[in-house]
């Protein structure tokens, strides 16, 4: 005759925490159930809109009119919005590099007053999106490629700042303390101690923020910056469906050819470190 | 005082190493330079209109419009607030849903076919990530018409690309012994991957995914621009109705929710990993 007892019970989480996992889960998921209701989504509108999605494309925007990204005029466009990405992520590289030497609580010339400006001049860059700026920019300085410029150095301010920063703030104190005792001022501390260690680093950080500056380029057009993005707005109001897939075609390509640039560049200087 | 030098060959193949860094670097700073200039005249110094900017004073007057605040707008930035908030909320969880079947077709080490559909799941990483958000949004509001959906969609799909690349090379980089252990005690597929598999991603992935929501409130604050609900259909309009006072509120809504978001999403991957 075999034993009846039946067999423990295992589950993952015991009592306490089993209580506090799926509770958490419920506000979660009753959070979202009335954020779908508060937003008006139609449900069985989102269930089905990857096939929409799919049979729009096929139907509206196939087959791409790809002569009319071949055109001189596109071509010029795309040269554009290289020089744009390039010119405001060399620009915001420059900007961020003091930005950041100040938001780094390590080695900021003073906690008090350059700190808080450091911090809150990338955070701010960073916060407004790159589409914001390129408006502001626009309703400032007109429309252009020079707003498009200004708006691409503030984002590229926001996101190298940060990522300069970070980097900063993770280097060996010792050559800084050896600086300082000597009788360094911040300046020079920043120069010899902290330049020669993060050198290599911020070089991949920059060449990672021309990438993704251009990606950004290719819409800040659209919001009158210049470049691929402005005929990307005129088709789309003109209707001229296959021409914007082509477009997009267009950009996806460009998009790609920078991001393996990007990465061979990186890999490059990472060798010859 | 005396300096013995005792091998001068090998100072002098250092010099000569130094020398040959110095010529690399001037070249290389040379080109930049060159590089730039060429940007600066091809699409600052052509394509700015300088006459219609109107010098210093046109652009202090520009900037100055922004800085008297329209307050009668704070009781409407309540609900646009909130839609954005909630947009980038569902966003994130379904581009979660959405990165699930990728990350699994993109990993190497469960795809189902590595010749056909490992190289589809990376594809489709790449693509998410390189179009931009804008130009999902676009593609969605003419997919599935104007409001909240396009916008949540949008974000979805932008979100797919980070979360399934981070979630497939958390699966890559697994221990293979719990899996094994699991399936050794006659655990089925989906036991090995709930208690084999997941423990061993989730810190990471659940890391990313709150990473990730912090830039999509970021991007949902923008979709309104294309046609999506939220905070950028209210900035669209107080700029098309030329209120400066009440952009520069929108623009502090925007601070405001995304400062909130940032430190939410600090304090809970902190909480997570």
């Amino acid at each position: 005759m075999v034993d009846q007892h039946t067999p423990p019970k295992w589950s993952r989480y015991k009592y306490p925490e089993s209580l506090y996992k799926h509770g958490t889960l419920l506000i979660v998921l009753l959070f979202l159930g009335y954020s779908l209701h508060f937003l008006n989504v139609d449900i069985p509108l989102l269930l089905g809109a990857l096939g929409g999605l799919v049979g729009v494309v096929g139907d509206r925007y196939y087959p791409p009119d790809v002569a009319y990204v071949l055109d001189r005029g596109y071509l010029a466009a795309i040269l554009d919005t290289l020089q744009m990405s390039f010119l405001g992520g060399f620009a915001g590289v420059c900007l961020a590099i003091p930005l950041a030497w100040f938001s780094a609580w390590n080695v900021s010339p003073n906690r008090r007053v350059f700190f808080p400006i450091g911090r809150l001049g990338v955070i701010s860059c960073r916060a407004i999106h790159e589409t914001i700026w390129t408006i502001l920019f626009v309703s400032v300085l007109g429309f252009g490629m020079l707003a498009g410029v200004s708006a691409l150095t503030m984002f590229c301010v926001g996101f190298a700042g940060k990522l300069f920063a970070d980097e900063i703030e993770a280097i060996e104190m010792g050559p800084v303390e050896a600086m300082r005792s000597a009788g360094a001022n911040p300046f020079q501390v920043f120069l010899y101690a902290v330049v020669p260690q993060v050198r290599v680093a911020f070089t991949g950080i920059a060449i990672y923020t021309w990438d993704v500056a251009f990606r950004a380029a290719t819409v800040v057009g659209f919001f009158g910056g210049g470049g691929m993005g402005w005929y990307l707005k005129r088709n789309v109001q003109q209707l001229e469906n296959l021409r914007v897939a082509a477009i997009i075609l267009s950009i996806i390509a460009m998009v790609l050819v920078a991001e393996f640039l990007s990465g061979w560049l990186r890999a490059t200087v990472n060798r010859a470190k | 005082m005396f300096l013995t030098i005792q091998n001068p060959q090998g100072v002098a193949s250092q010099l000569d190493l130094r020398r040959k860094r110095l010529t690399k670097m001037t070249l290389i700073w040379g080109g930049i330079i060159l590089f730039i200039a060429w940007c600066v005249s091809g699409t600052i110094i052509q394509d700015t209109d300088w006459s219609r900017i109107g010098g210093r004073n046109g652009v202090l007057a520009g900037i100055s419009r922004y800085f008297w605040l329209d307050l009668n707008l704070l009781p409407e930035l309540i609900i646009p607030t909130l839609e954005t908030f909630m947009m980038a909320c569902v966003g994130t969880v379904l581009g979660c849903f959405f990165s699930l079947p990728v990350a699994w077709l993109g990993a190497a080490n469960v795809t189902p076919s590595k010749t056909i559909l490992y190289p589809l799941g990376r594809f489709l990483m790449v693509l998410s990530r390189s179009v931009h958000e804008i130009v999902w949004a676009l593609i969605f509001v003419s997919a599935v018409g104007l409001g909240a959906l396009p916008g949540i969609l949008a974000i979805a799909m932008r979100s797919v690309g980070f979360i399934s690349k981070i979630t497939a090379e958390a699966i890559e980089n697994i221990d293979a012994k719990p899996v094994e252990a699991i399936r050794a005690v006659g655990g089925n597929q989906f036991q090995v991957m709930y208690y084999g598999i997941l423990p061993q991603i989730y810190p990471v992935v659940l890391a990313t995914v709150i990473f990730e929501w912090d830039i999509n409130i970021r991007r949902s604050a923008v979709m309104g621009l294309v046609g999506a609900g939220g905070l950028g259909l209210l900035f669209f309009r107080q700029m098309n109705s030329f209120n400066y006072g009440g952009v520069s509120m929108v623009i502090l809504a925007i601070l405001l929710l995304i400062v909130l978001g940032e430190v939410i999403s600090h304090y809970l991957r902190k909480a997570v990993i």
